[in-house]
């Protein structure tokens, strides 16, 4: 027993030191080449810098304020009652994360671009044409698009929530005379604070530091924008760690403020021996609001991925509202731009590598967490859920500047050389954090006794493992697997910054160089990301019913 | 059919605050063995460190004479029957019970045997292909049971096994586990915190209280002899009389009575309810009393009685109408008042 017991701490060690090398480092990297005082105050100094956090900062608030009032109004309806067509919600609540925003971006221009379909309508209705993305309007639009992406993380927190209030909290409010209101703002909404945490800390950290969307629509007022351009001067000018270090800052920032504004103390107490919520029956033409503002919200949310499909069947489609001559064109000319098929194979090494990396990482976390009961455990569930509150954009920093700055990691990662390994360690680091609340939810439904059972009839530690306890978190284990996956499959702030040649290029990366080539760039682009978008629909559909409602505890932090 | 030994066990989850505190327990083979407690007096813990589960802080856990304490969980040949049942639901019933015996190396037809006499012996023969999940509360219990008894195991540990189940299944559940028990010489070692299924099923039994052995013995030298105020109370309704005590009597208000026991340290004597009886005026031993209370209970009735200034229970079989504020005369049957400490 002793020997078992060591060797679980071994495990335990070199996750640690795993964890230590390629998350704590790489931070610690960044931290030590940007604090420097003197270009920290330059930062501050510089009206252009100042303006792209102010910007930036303006980016995450008002997302997550447009996050917060969807998600809310969702949450509560879902929560609240039966109406038609409710077994699909959770389904249709992944459709927005079907692709990131950077690649929506370009069906959102398709949208709201002066020649674009809102603009022709407008001028068929004898209207002036408005410039949406000109001006403010960029500002507004990587708002909306970045908000219709995140918003299923916030609202899938906020029904889990939802879910462990128990009725009979606001049951005892309304039998001590609470009205419907006085219930909602003094009982349920308080207890929603949890919710409110973990779904806003990290839309609003996201949304702070998203790169590929403001790139996408050229807003290069965003430190996210500047840290990525100053990358090319890196070697005169190391300002951007600078910025990368205030970024983390201020990331850490709003993590902290919005937890010391959302504690609850007691708040799990409150909720123990939780009945889950309990839905009022809508009947007649009231059974399909709740519907139409569930359908309404995906729509728009999956509008500019249809445009961006739309675009990509097109030969023209220029001030006009739908395309005009269908061709398969694009998807022939994007497959045959000699940086497509590479980045295809590219990314399923990258991603299948990082799979396995952050499959076996993450489930050995949860069961040393939720299974094996061992001192410190704790410190590891905490490193591994870091990568949630970190910046992508710090973290790939981070591994840069590591590759830069010890010759074993230049000699292990040189991005220049193959960035197989660099990239897949630095794709399953930031995944890790999904496979283990995945897997640690499985685990947390399984009762141990299960497991216990097995010991006690005579099974060794390993056959329990594969006999009993992965058969019973089977769909957890996959469902971690298969984030994991497809979220490194259209990764953007590694892969922009750590594949520097472009026969290493993942999907991503291929995918901005398409666009930014004149003339049929975008549809090309176009063509190329309705392809990466049927693959991820696939993924996040089968994860959305293999776990139904329980999908929000992967999102918590 | 093993005997099992537990010296000097010590427990403790919290620093300074010990579940079981330097616990002896000797159990002979083939015996049915309860511990039974109040909940939290570290009997669950009892059974999880005999069968490997936790880690005694200190002692010694021995099965016919050999120290196990090192062994883990898979080498002990102790199968337990778990309160939830811990059936393993992605498995169907003969899967379960199968799991073990594959284990320990059974195959083929032998195998197959052996799960279908488990089964029968609990009389579920015919749901050897359902999934766990398909089947009643009760079935899952009796599941449970022919998994745990189908590996042949040294000692079987049954955690609380029925306390899941409806009064009627409960009582044919309890004259199922005693009869294969008994049939196979099974040691078994039951915890519970229901009295009346440790009176009516053990061997022998032990009452745990704030981690130790308070008293250990068969049923009816518990109930009857009750080593201190808590066992006594535990185990059933009991009358403590408060009084003065000289040479071996109790001198109350209502009258002097001898005390059976050793009366050396006593501070009060102890009775229960069934043994005070509705007697004549005349009756040796016989005192006075008033009815203050009436509970029938069909084919038994409760009174509380009030002699001098205690109350009294007074169970009676078949009894007839009495009225409240009534004068009684009651005595207590020979040798069963006890001095208790």
């Amino acid at each position: 027993m002793i020997f078992r017991k060591a060797v679980q701490y071994i495990f335990m060690l070199l996750l640690l030191a795993f964890l230590t090398v390629f998350l704590l480092l790489p931070l610690f990297t960044v931290v030590g080449e940007g604090c420097n005082w003197e270009l920290i105050a330059e930062v501050f100094r510089s009206p252009v810098y100042v303006e792209g956090l102010l910007n930036s900062f303006a980016v995450a608030l008002v997302t997550t304020g447009i996050v917060a009032v969807i998600s809310l109004a969702l949450a509560l309806l879902y929560d609240r009652y039966d109406f038609f067509g409710k077994e699909f919600c959770p389904v249709l609540m992944l459709l927005p994360m079907i692709l990131p925003p950077f690649v929506g971006a370009l069906g959102f221009q398709q949208l709201l671009g002066y020649y674009g379909v809102v603009n022709t309508i407008l001028t068929q209705c004898g209207l002036e044409r408005i410039d949406f993305l000109g001006g403010s309007g960029k500002f507004w639009s990587i708002c909306v698009i970045e908000a219709l992406h995140l918003y299923p993380i916030f609202y899938l927190n906020l029904i889990t929530a939802l879910g462990n209030i128990d009725p009979a909290l606001s049951d005892a409010a309304a039998n001590l005379g609470a009205s419907k209101l006085q219930r909602f703002f003094r009982i349920r909404l308080p207890l929603l604070k949890s919710g409110f945490l973990a779904g806003g800390s990290i839309v609003m950290v996201w949304s702070f530091t998203e790169l590929g969307t403001p790139l996408m629509f050229g807003y290069n007022r965003v430190t996210p924008v500047q840290v990525f351009n100053g990358l090319h001067e890196l070697d005169n000018n190391p300002l951007p760690y600078s910025l990368v270090l205030v970024m983390l800052a201020v990331s850490a920032l709003i993590y902290l403020v919005m937890r010391k504004l959302l504690s609850t103390p007691g708040g799990t107490a409150a909720v123990k021996g939780s009945m889950g919520s309990r839905a009022e029956k809508l009947t007649g033409w009231r059974r399909f609001l709740p519907t139409a503002a569930f359908a309404v919200t995906a729509l728009l949310s999956v509008l500019p991925h249809l445009a961006l499909t739309g675009a990509s069947f097109s030969l023209r489609w220029y001030d006009t509202v739908l395309p005009e001559v269908f061709t398969l064109e694009h998807f022939d000319d994007a497959l045959s731009n000699p940086l497509v098929l590479p980045s295809i194979v590219n990314s399923l090494r990258y991603s299948a590598l990082a799979m396995v990396i952050a499959v076996c990482c993450g489930t050995m976390t949860a069961l040393i967490s939720a299974r094996w009961h061992l001192r410190g455990a704790w410190v590891l569930d905490l490193l591994s859920m870091l990568p949630l509150a970190i910046p992508g954009l710090v973290i790939a920093f981070g591994f840069l500047g590591m590759t830069g700055e010890y010759a074993w990691a230049r000699a292990i990662f040189n991005p220049v050389e193959n960035p197989l390994w660099l990239l897949a360690i630095a794709y399953a680091v930031r995944r890790i954090p999904y496979v283990v609340r995945a897997v640690g939810a499985g685990l947390e439904q399984t009762p141990e006794e299960l497991e216990n059972a097995a010991r006690n009839f005579g099974a060794g530690p390993l056959k329990t493992l594969g006999v009993i306890t992965f058969p019973l978190i089977g769909a957890n284990l996959l469902v971690g697997a298969l984030f994991a996956f497809s979220f490194s499959m259209l990764e953007v702030s590694d892969s922009l910054i750590l594949a520097q040649k472009s026969v290493f290029f993942p999907i991503t990366k291929a995918l901005l160089e398409l666009s930014q080539i004149l003339g049929s760039g975008a549809a090309s682009a176009s063509a190329f990301g309705v392809w990466a978008m049927a693959f991820l629909a696939v993924t996040l559909i089968s994860a959305g019913i293999l776990l139904g409602r329980k999908i929000g505890a992967i999102f918590k932090f | 059919m093993a005997s099992v030994l537990l010296e000097n066990i010590c427990k403790s989850f919290v620093p300074g605050k010990p579940v079981l505190d330097h616990l002896f327990l000797d159990v002979k083979p083939g015996e049915l063995f309860f511990l039974l407690g109040p909940s939290g007096c570290g009997k669950s813990t009892l059974l999880r460190i005999l069968a490997g589960l936790e880690k005694q802080d200190s002692g010694t856990v021995k099965f016919d004479g050999v120290e196990i304490s090192s062994l883990p969980p898979e080498k002990r040949q102790a199968a337990m029957m778990f309160q939830n049942y811990a059936l393993w639901p992605h498995l169907t019933v003969f899967e379960n019970i199968a799991f073990g015996l594959r284990i320990r190396g059974k195959k083929g037809s032998v195998l197959k045997d052996e799960v279908m006499s488990a089964l029968e012996a609990v009389q579920l023969a015919d749901c050897a292909e359902r999934r766990i999940p398909s089947l009643s509360g009760g079935q899952q219990q009796r599941v449970a049971l022919a998994r745990a008894l189908a590996v042949r195991p040294a000692v079987l540990l049954l955690d609380e096994p029925l306390s899941n189940l409806d009064a009627r299944l409960r009582d044919t559940m309890r004259g199922e586990i005693v009869r294969i028990c008994r049939e196979r010489e099974q040691s078994a070692i039951y915890v519970t915190h229901d009295r009346q299924e440790a009176l009516s099923m053990a061997d022998r039994m032990a009452v745990l209280q704030a981690g130790k052995v308070s008293q250990c013995g068969t049923p009816r030298q518990l109930y009857e002899l009750p080593a201190n105020r808590f066992i006594g109370e535990f185990l059933g309704d009991i009358n403590f009389i408060d009084g003065k005590i000289t040479d071996g009597k109790l001198l109350t208000s209502f009258g002097n009575f001898p005390l059976a026991g050793n009366s050396g340290g006593a501070v009060s004597g102890a009775i229960r309810p069934e043994r005070i009886k509705f007697v004549s005026g005349d009756c040796n031993g016989a005192f006075e009393a008033e009815i203050i209370r009436e509970t029938f209970l069909g084919d038994s009735g409760e009174w509380i009685c009030r002699a001098g200034e205690t109350v009294l229970a007074v169970k009676e079989m078949a009894p007839p109408p009495r009225r409240i504020g009534e004068k009684v005369f009651l005595a207590f049957e020979p040798g069963s008042l006890l001095a208790m400490k």
